[in-house]
């Protein structure tokens, strides 16, 4: 019996009887009581009473395909959905799905993931319910050195959906982590596939807090905020229609006119704008100047001791530098 | 250094056919560099005379002189096609895509270069024995940089 197959039929309003599951499900109810028992693995605290039944402690709302395609409207025709209950990692899965011929607009969402991914492996926790996780494949017919700034328009998009759905606290961090104050609320990963020259399949992995709890917060190694608590929409379904809605949006206008259409709405979402700011090099070293603003091309012009520098990879981390 | 021992040096970089010798012995450094095969240089240092000896009737046949040898091995070279960090592997810690010596076929993965959170998988665009790795782990790349020769 699936853990999740279980939970699905259970409320935090009222209790269900093992009984009554086990009718539902056709299963046994020591069956019922056992899959319930891996429910903890997920985060997800299960109140159980004799001779009452199973209640959640706290509300889950499921990712629900006629919900997100609802919200989308006519946008719906541009996305292939798949929702998982479990799975490794929605990139990884898709990466694997585009090398076998998936359409652009195929998007994969899961309940749980196994092996989610941050950058450079870094882990992308979870917490049942908790964050909305998902991958978008978009096929590109221009080459790679073309798709520099594709991270950042995706960060403008993730922008715009929380905006709209009351996250109004919420700036670009480059490249594009989103973030409120210092707490991130949400993260993008990009992995691209293809020829040099084009065409490109490009994976896009977002990641966004809705409602952790204290313990889930703790366990992370940097601050981070959520949807709830920045008074935003927690409906997972809405907030994942709407980013793809916004995608479909910026991704065409990406394509054909490139990021310097964009630059200056990054610009205006950027957090820390013309701020002092200190940059941590993967080698170690740090560097403090002023952010000035971003290239055509996404990468980000600081004003240095020794004059203006511009940051294209990876590994460099921005910090305010009353926060250090 | 004796004038004898020079001569017995410039004899053995005669006999060995080898391009360059260089000779350290207490403050003195000797360099004896093959120019052509019908001529022998030989630098001192740190002292500023500077010998040549003009070499006496070639032993060694004019075309066994030792070429330069090349910095990168012959074959294909793979271009990075964007500026961005260059990494190996697929994630810290896990094993390299491809080694010196690797098989690899067209469509395999290389490297990936990460710029502003976007990873690139760099991919073989044909097959055969990867013969050289041009940059470290983790270090950036410019547009058109060599980062691999396929041969």
């Amino acid at each position: 019996m699936n853990c999740f197959d279980v939970l699905r039929q259970l409320s935090a309003e009222h209790f269900i009887s093992g009984e009554a599951l086990a009718s539902q499900l056709g299963v046994s109810r020591s069956l019922i009581w056992q899959a319930l028992q891996q429910a903890e693995h997920y985060g997800i605290e299960v109140h159980s009473i004799r001779g009452r039944g199973y209640r959640l402690s706290r509300p889950l709302i499921w990712l629900d395909e006629a919900t997100i395609a609802r919200h989308l409207g006519s946008q719906a025709r541009f996305f292939d959905l798949k929702l998982f209950d479990s799975t490794g990692s929605t990139n990884t899965e898709l990466l694997a799905a585009a090398g076998k011929g998936a359409p652009s607009g195929m998007v994969y969402a899961a309940e749980w993931q196994t092996a989610g991914r941050g950058r450079r492996g870094r882990q992308w926790r979870g917490e049942l319910g908790a964050s909305l996780m998902f991958s978008l494949l978009w096929r590109f017919d221009c080459g790679a050195a073309q798709l520099s700034g594709l991270s950042l328009a995706v960060g403008i998009a993730l922008a715009r959906a929380v905006e709209r759905h009351g996250a109004t606290q919420a700036r670009l961090k480059w490249p594009n982590d989103l973030i409120a104050g210092t707490q991130k609320l949400a993260g993008i990963l990009i992995e691209v596939q293809g020829d040099a020259l084009g065409p490109n399949a490009a994976v896009i992995g977002i990641g966004l807090n809705i409602n952790l709890s204290q313990q889930a917060r703790t366990a992370l190694d940097q601050p981070i905020t959520d949807m709830q608590a920045q008074g935003g929409e927690t409906n997972r379904n809405v907030l994942l229609a709407g980013i793809l809605a916004e995608l479909a949006d910026i991704l065409p206008a990406f394509e054909s006119g490139g990021f310097k259409p964009l630059v200056a709405e990054w610009e205006r979402r950027h957090a820390w704008h013309h701020q002092p700011v200190t940059i941590l090099h993967s080698n170690g070293e740090q560097s403090e100047g002023v952010a000035l603003g971003i290239t055509d091309d996404g990468a980000l012009r600081v004003s240095g001791a020794q004059g203006e520098f511009r940051l294209f990879a990876g590994d460099v981390s921005l910090r305010r530098k009353d926060s250090n | 250094m004796d004038l004898r021992k020079l001569k017995k040096l410039i004899d053995l970089v005669e006999e060995s056919g080898i391009a360059e010798l260089e000779v350290t012995e207490g403050e003195e450094r000797v360099r004896i560099t093959r120019v052509t095969a019908n001529n022998q240089m030989i630098y001192a240092h740190p002292a500023p005379t500077q010998v040549q000896v003009p070499a006496a009737a070639p032993t060694a046949p004019a075309g066994t002189a030792a070429p330069a040898v090349p910095a990168i091995p012959e074959g294909e070279p793979v271009k990075s096609p964007m500026v961005g960090t260059f990494y190996r592997s697929p994630s810290p810690g896990a094993k390299a895509f491809v080694e010196v010596g690797s098989q690899v076929n067209a469509g395999d993965t290389l490297c990936i270069i990460e710029a502003m959170k976007l990873l690139n998988e760099i991919e073989a665009e044909r097959s055969g024995v990867i013969k050289a790795i041009l940059i470290e782990n983790g270090q950036p790349v410019e547009y058109g940089e060599t980062l691999f020769v396929i041969g």
